[in-house]
C-alpha cells in the first residue's frame, strides 16, 4: 500500500476518531454527575443536526448567501435549541426519577430517543429521507498523490479537537467545573457546601447535549447529508468509546473515541476476511478488552473492586 | 395476570382471599376481551380501563388487599392464576392471531424472568437478551431441519446453547460491574446479529425455516379438537408456552426465595460487603448469567418453532432493549411487574397497529408517562421481610 | 372495524357494540370488502413502506369513488417493521381475519419469505408489491402468491448487459448485508462476469452505516471504472456523497431500491448527475395510467413521496381489486382469478402470472439522473451522446 492511501486511511480516522469522541464525552458528563446512562444522546445529536438544516433553510430563505454567516448562526441556534432541550430533559425526566434505580432513567431516555426519532421522521417535511445538509465550508483540497485532504475535513477535525479541549478545560479549570466535579463525587456534600445541585445537574446536561449538537453539526458538514436515524448507531458507539475509555475521564473518551474508529478502519480494509465483518471484529475486541481491562482503558481513581 | 383491575370499592368484610379471586378473574376477563379488542375505541377504552382501574386499586386500597391474599393464600391464588389462564385460552379456542400474541407474550416473560435474574436480583445488565433469544430460535431451526432430535429436547438444547455461547462472556461480564458489562454485552449483541447477516452458513440475512413443535408424535401444526370443534393450532403453543411461563416464574421465585436468592441481592448491592460476609461473587455471577442465559434460549428455541421462521433481523439490539424495557417498566426484580410488563410491552404496539405509522410514537410516549407516574415501576419489588420461624416473604 | 370472530360471546358482543363507532360508513348499500396492506411503515425503510402504503389506499379510494364498483373497498394498512417475526404476527392477523379477502403485501424479502407459508395455510390470496427475492415465488408451489414486481434476477442481468455495452471493464461492488444487498450482490456478480467484466472487489456494509471512508479508500486504490451499490437510496445517497469527498471519478451504478426522488433531495450541487439505475416495470410515467397515477397521487395530498415500489403497491392493489370485482369478496376465487392473469394493463406496464405466480413480462426499465430527475435512459441527454457518463 503506498504511502498516501496510509495517510488518506489516517485522515479518516482522525475525522470519525473526532466525532465518536465528541459524542463519548457526553456520555462522560453524564455518567459523571449522576451515574446514569442517558441512551437519547444519540437522536439528540440528531435534533442537534436537523435543527442545523432548518435553520440553513431560513438563513437562505430570507436571503443571506455568506456561507460564514449561515455557518454561525446554524451553530448558534442548534447548540442552544439543543442544550436546552438537554436541560429540559434532565429537569423534566432524568430529576424526576432521581429516587428511582439509575436503570429506569435508561428506559425513559431510551423511549424519549424513540419518540425524537420517530418525531423527526413523521413531523418533519419528507422526515423519512435523507437530507441534504449543506456544505458550508471551503472544500478547496489537497492532492499529495493518492491523498487528497480537504479543508473542510481539517477545519472540522480542529474544531472538534478544539471543543473538547474545550470542554476539558471547563470542566478542570473553572468554577463550574469544580461544581460539577463535587456534584460527581458527593452530591450530599455538595449541597452542604452550598452548590445548587439541580442548577449544576441542568447545566451539565446542556453542555453534554450541547455538545452532541456540535458533533451533529459536524456530520452534516462532514457527509453533507442527515437523517432521522443517525443518531442511533452514533449512540450506541459514542457509548461503548466511553466506556472502553474509562468513564469518569474526559480522556477516557477521547482515546475510546479514536480506538473505536481505528478498529472500524482496520477491520474494513485491513483484515484478510470480508469487509462485512468489521463490526464483528471491532465489537469483538471491544469484548475481549473490557475482559482484560474491566473498568476501561484508563481505570476510574476510585475503584471498588474485590 | 394483573392484580389490581377491579374498579368498584370491595367492601371491607369481604375477606382478602374473595378480593384476590374476583380480582383474578377480572383480569382474566380484561385480558381476553384486549386480546379480541380491534377497533380503536375498543382498545383504548380497555387501556382507558386499565388505567383507571390501577389507579383505583391504589386509592381504595384494594392492592393492599390483593397483597395480602397473595401473601397469606398463595397456593389458592397462583392456582386461579393458572386456572384463568388456562380458561382465556379455552375462550379464546379459534382465535389464531390472539393465542399467537398470547403465546409471544408468554414466551417473552420467560425470557424477562431469567433478565430479572441477571439484572433485577444480580445487577447484571444484560443488553443482549435478543441475542440469546435468537440462539435458542437458530438452535432450533437447525435442530429441526436436520436432525431428528424430539422437539421437546430441542428446547432444552436452546437452553443450553444459549448458556454455552453465554459462557464465552463470562470471563469479561464478571469481571467488568455496573455499565461496564453493559458494553459486554451490547457489544455482543451487535456483533451476533451482524454476524448472522453476513456468515451465510445459517440463512444470512435471509434467515432460516424452522420445524414445528412436536410432542409424543403430536404435531403443533394441527389444532387439537375438543367437543367436536376444531381449534386453532396456536393452542398447543399457549398451552406449552403457559407451562413453560409458569415453570420459569415458579423456579425464578424459588431462587428469588432461597439463600441462594438473598446472595444475589446482597451482591447486587454491595459486592465487596457480600465477599467480606464470604459470598463467593463471581460464582453468583456466573450462576445469574448462566440461568437468565438459558431461560432467554428456551423461550427462543420455542418461538422459532412457533413463527417457523427466523432471520437476524428479528434478533436485534432494539429487540433487546425491547426485553430490557418489560423488565425495568415492571420494576427491577419484581416478577409480576415483569408479566405485566410483558403485556404492555408485547400487546400494546401491537394494539396501536391501527395507528400505523405513529404506533411507536404513542408508545414511546405511553412508557414515558407510565415511568413519570411510577418513577420504580409498575408494580416495584417489594422489600423482603423476614418473620420468626417463617420463610421469607418477597 | 370490528371483525366477526366465529365465537364471540354476549359480553364481548355488548362491549363492543357500546363502543365501536363505524367511522367508514359506505355511503350505498354496497357490501364492504376488506384489503389487506402490509409494509413497513416504521423503522429504517418506512420511506418505502408509506409510499406503498399511499398508493394502495389511493387504489382503494379511486376505485371507491368509481359508481361503477360493485363493493365498497376498505384497506386494512399493517406494519411489519420489515421483521420476519412482526411479519409473522400481522401476516396472522389478516390471514384470519374472514372479511380479509386479498392482500398486497411486503416490501422486505425476509419478511415475505417467513410469511408466504401463513397465506397459503389461511388461504389467503396476496401479490408482493416489493420484494425482489426470487425465492418468495420460485421457492414454493403455493397457489396464493403473485408478484407484480421483477425478481433481482431479471434486473441484475439487465444491468450487467448495459453497463457492459458502454464498455465498461471493471467493478467494485458495495452491498448492504441485508438480504436485499447480498442477493442483489450474488446476481450482479454471477452475470457480471458471465459477460465479462471484471470484479475489482466486494464490500459489505450494514444497513444504518453511516461512514464509508474506509471502503471507499480502499475502492479508490483498486480504481475501477464502476462502484455498483446494491441497497437503499440512504446508503446510496452517503457512499455517492463520500465518493466525492475522496476524489473517486468512478461511474455510480444503482439498483432499484435507489430509484427515488430522495435521491435527489439527499445530494448536494450536481453529485447525483449521471448515476444509472434499473428498475423492474415500465416507465410509469409514460404509460397514460402512470400519468394519471401521478397527477391523483399529487391530489391526494400523501405527505411522502409513492417511492420506487409504490406503482407496483397501485397495480398490486388494482389488480386485486379487478379479481374482487370480477369472482367476489371469496379467496379461493380470487386465487383462482389470479392465477389465469394474463396481459392485465397495469400503470407498470401488462401483468402476467406464470405458475409461481410471478409476472413474467420481465421489463427492466434503465434510469439515469439528469438534472435532479431520474430520467428513463432511452430519452436522456447520455443516450444521445450529449452528455457522457463518466470515466468511459
Amino acid at each position: 500500500m503506498d504511502i498516501g492511501l496510509l495517510g488518506q486511511y489516517l485522515a479518516n480516522g482522525v475525522m470519525l476518531g473526532t466525532m465518536y469522541a465528541l459524542v463519548a464525552v457526553g456520555f462522560t458528563l453524564f455518567f459523571g454527575v449522576l451515574d446514569v446512562i442517558k441512551f437519547s444522546h444519540g437522536d439528540v445529536l440528531m435534533i442537534g443536526a436537523f435543527t442545523g438544516f432548518t435553520t440553513y433553510l431560513g438563513i437562505v430563505a430570507i436571503g443571506i448567501e455568506n456561507p460564514w454567516v449561515a455557518l454561525v448562526a446554524v451553530l448558534v441556534v442548534s447548540i442552544a435549541t439543543t442544550a436546552a432541550l438537554g436541560a429540559l430533559i434532565a429537569r423534566y425526566l432524568v430529576l424526576p426519577l432521581k429516587s428511582a434505580p439509575p436503570l429506569n432513567i435508561l428506559l425513559i431516555t431510551l423511549m424519549l430517543g424513540t419518540a425524537l426519532r420517530e418525531g423527526v421522521r413523521l413531523f418533519y417535511p419528507d422526515g423519512s429521507n435523507p437530507k441534504a445538509f449543506p456544505a458550508l465550508l471551503p472544500t478547496a483540497s489537497l492532492e499529495l498523490g493518492s491523498f487528497s485532504l480537504r479543508a473542510d475535513s481539517v477545519i472540522l477535525v480542529s474544531a472538534g479537537i478544539a471543543v473538547i479541549i474545550g470542554l476539558n478545560l471547563l470542566i478542570n479549570r473553572t468554577r463550574l467545573g469544580l461544581a460539577i466535579r463535587a456534584v460527581a463525587q458527593d452530591e450530599e456534600t455538595a449541597k452542604i457546601m452550598g452548590i445548587n445541585y439541580t442548577m449544576i445537574v441542568l447545566v451539565t446536561f446542556a453542555i453534554g447535549s450541547g455538545a452532541a449538537a456540535f458533533a451533529g453539526i459536524m456530520n452534516g458538514l462532514y457527509y453533507n447529508e442527515v437523517n432521522f436515524g443517525m443518531g442511533l448507531l452514533l449512540g450506541l458507539i459514542g457509548f461503548s468509546a466511553a466506556i472502553i475509555g474509562g468513564l469518569g475521564n474526559i480522556y477516557g473518551a477521547i482515546l475510546g473515541g479514536f480506538l473505536f474508529a481505528g478498529l472500524q478502519t482496520v477491520g474494513a480494509v485491513a483484515l484478510p476476511f470480508a469487509s462485512a465483518y468489521k463490526d464483528v471484529f471491532a465489537f469483538g475486541v471491544v469484548i475481549a478488552l473490557m475482559a482484560w481491562k474491566p473498568t476501561g482503558l484508563i481505570a476510574e481513581r476510585s475503584s471498588d473492586r474485590v | 395476570m394483573k392484580d389490581d383491575v377491579m374498579k368498584t370499592p370491595i367492601p371491607v368484610s369481604l375477606p382478602p382471599l374473595a378480593t384476590g379471586l374476583i380480582a383474578v378473574a377480572a383480569c382474566a376477563i380484561f385480558g381476553w376481551l384486549f386480546l379480541l379488542a380491534e377497533s380503536e375505541v375498543a382498545v383504548l377504552g380497555l387501556v382507558l380501563l386499565a388505567v383507571l382501574a390501577g389507579w383505583g386499586a391504589q386509592k381504595t386500597g384494594l392492592s393492599a388487599t390483593l397483597g395480602t391474599a397473595m401473601h397469606q393464600h398463595s397456593g389458592a391464588m397462583n392456582g386461579a392464576i393458572v386456572a384463568s389462564l388456562l380458561a382465556v385460552i379455552a375462550l379464546l379456542g379459534t382465535e389464531h392471531f390472539p393465542l399467537l400474541m398470547l403465546s409471544t407474550m408468554l414466551l417473552y416473560l420467560v425470557a424477562a424472568l431469567g433478565l430479572n435474574v441477571q439484572f433485577g436480583l444480580t445487577g447484571m445488565v444484560n443488553f443482549a437478551g435478543a441475542a440469546f433469544f435468537g440462539i435458542g430460535a437458530y438452535t432450533s431451526a437447525v435442530l429441526t431441519t436436520h436432525t431428528a432430535v424430539p422437539p421437546l429436547l430441542i428446547l432444552l438444547a436452546g437452553g443450553l446453547i444459549a448458556a454455552l455461547i453465554g459462557a464465552l462472556l463470562i470471563v469479561p461480564v464478571v469481571r467488568t460491574a455496573g455499565h461496564y458489562s453493559a458494553v459486554v454485552t451490547i457489544a455482543f449483541g451487535v456483533l451476533f446479529k451482524t454476524f448472522l447477516e453476513v456468515n451465510e452458513v445459517l440463512g444470512g440475512p435471509q434467515g432460516l425455516m424452522v420445524g414445528s413443535m412436536n410432542v409424543f408424535g403430536w404435531d403443533f401444526n394441527n389444532g387439537p379438537v375438543l367437543m367436536g370443534h376444531e381449534m386453532s393450532f396456536y393452542v398447543n403453543y399457549a398451552l406449552l408456552s403457559s407451562g413453560l411461563a409458569i415453570l420459569a416464574f415458579a423456579l425464578t421465585r424459588r431462587l428469588e426465595r432461597s439463600w441462594l436468592g438473598l446472595a444475589l441481592d446482597s451482591v447486587r448491592l454491595d459486592e465487596t460487603a457480600s465477599a467480606c460476609f464470604g459470598i463467593n461473587v463471581v460464582r453468583a455471577k456466573v450462576l445469574a448469567f448462566t440461568y437468565g442465559n438459558i431461560l432467554a434460549g428456551i423461550a427462543g428455541a420455542l418461538y422459532g418453532m412457533m413463527i417457523s421462521f427466523i432471520a437476524p433481523n428479528s434478533f436485534t439490539f432494539s429487540d433487546s432493549l425491547l426485553m430490557v424495557s418489560i423488565v425495568l417498566l415492571g420494576g427491577l426484580g419484581s416478577l409480576w411487574g415483569s408479566a405485566l410488563a410483558a403485556v404492555i410491552v408485547v400487546l400494546v404496539p401491537e394494539k396501536l397497529q391501527i395507528l400505523q405509522e405513529y404506533r411507536f410514537l404513542l408508545f414511546s410516549v405511553l412508557v414515558i408517562a407510565m415511568l413519570l407516574f411510577r418513577p420504580q415501576g409498575l408494580l416495584p419489588r417489594g422489600v423482603r421481610s423476614y418473620f420468626p420461624g417463617g420463610r421469607a416473604q418477597r | 372495524m370490528t371483525r366477526t370472530a366465529s365465537r364471540r360471546t354476549v359480553l364481548a358482543a355488548a362491549l363492543t357494540a357500546a363502543l365501536s363507532i363505524s367511522l367508514t360508513t359506505p355511503a350505498l348499500a354496497k357490501e364492504t370488502v376488506k384489503l389487506g396492506f402490509i409494509g413497513p411503515l416504521t423503522g429504517g425503510v418506512s420511506n418505502m413502506g408509506l409510499g406503498g402504503r399511499n398508493s394502495a389506499e389511493l387504489a382503494v379510494d379511486l376505485r371507491n369513488k368509481d359508481e361503477n364498483a360493485k363493493y365498497a373497498y376498505e384497506l386494512v394498512p399493517l406494519d411489519d417493521e420489515c421483521k420476519p417475526n412482526v411479519g409473522v404476527q400481522v401476516a396472522t392477523k389478516l390471514a384470519t381475519n374472514r372479511d380479509v379477502a386479498g392482500a398486497v403485501t411486503h416490501y422486505c424479502s425476509a419478511v415475505a419469505m417467513g410469511t408466504v407459508d401463513i397465506y397459503h395455510k389461511f388461504n389467503l390470496p396476496i401479490i408482493v408489491w416489493g420484494a425482489v427475492l426470487p425465492d418468495i415465488t420460485y421457492g414454493n408451489e403455493y397457489a396464493e402468491v403473485h408478484r407484480v414486481n421483477g425478481t433481482m434476477i431479471n434486473q441484475n442481468e439487465v444491468a450487467a448487459d448495459f453497463m457492459v455495452a458502454q464498455g465498461y471493464k471493471s467493478w467494485a461492488i458495495i452491498h448492504d448485508t441485508t438480504d436485499y444487498g447480498k442477493g442483489h450482490n450474488t446476481y450482479f456478480t454471477k452475470f457480471l462476469t458471465e459477460k465479462g467484466g471484471k470484479i475489482l472487489g466486494t464490500f459489505g456494509v450494514t444497513s444504518d452505516q453511516q461512514d464509508f471512508t474506509a471502503e471507499l479508500t480502499k475502492i479508490k486504490e483498486l480504481n475501477p471504472d464502476v462502484v455498483y451499490f446494491a441497497g437503499l437510496t440512504p446508503l446510496a445517497v452517503r457512499i455517492r456523497q463520500q465518493m466525492d469527498k475522496l476524489g473517486i471519478e468512478a461511474e455510480f451504478q444503482g439498483v432499484s431500491g435507489m430509484k427515488s426522488d430522495a435521491y435527489f433531495a439527499g445530494l448536494s450541487g450536481d453529485l447525483a448527475e449521471g448515476t444509472v439505475t434499473f428498475l423492474e416495470g415500465a416507465p410509469a410515467a409514460k404509460l397514460p395510467g402512470g400519468a394519471y397515477f401521478m397527477s391523483e397521487y399529487d391530489k391526494a395530498g400523501f405527505g411522502e413521496n409513492y417511492e420506487a415500489y409504490g406503482p407496483f403497491a397501485f397495480a398490486a392493489m388494482n389488480l386485486l381489486i379487478d379479481a374482487v370485482e370480477k369472482v367476489g369478496p371469496d379467496r379461493k376465487a380470487v386465487t383462482k382469478y389470479l392465477a389465469d392473469v394474463k396481459d392485465h394493463e397495469s400503470i407498470t406496464g401488462p401483468i402476467s402470472f406464470d405458475d409461481h405466480g410471478q409476472n413474467t413480462v420481465a421489463l427492466i426499465t434503465k434510469y439515469v439522473a439528469q438534472d435532479g430527475k431520474w430520467v428513463v435512459w432511452e430519452d436522456s441527454e447520455y443516450a444521445s451522446g450529449k452528455r457522457q457518463l463518466k470515466h468511459k
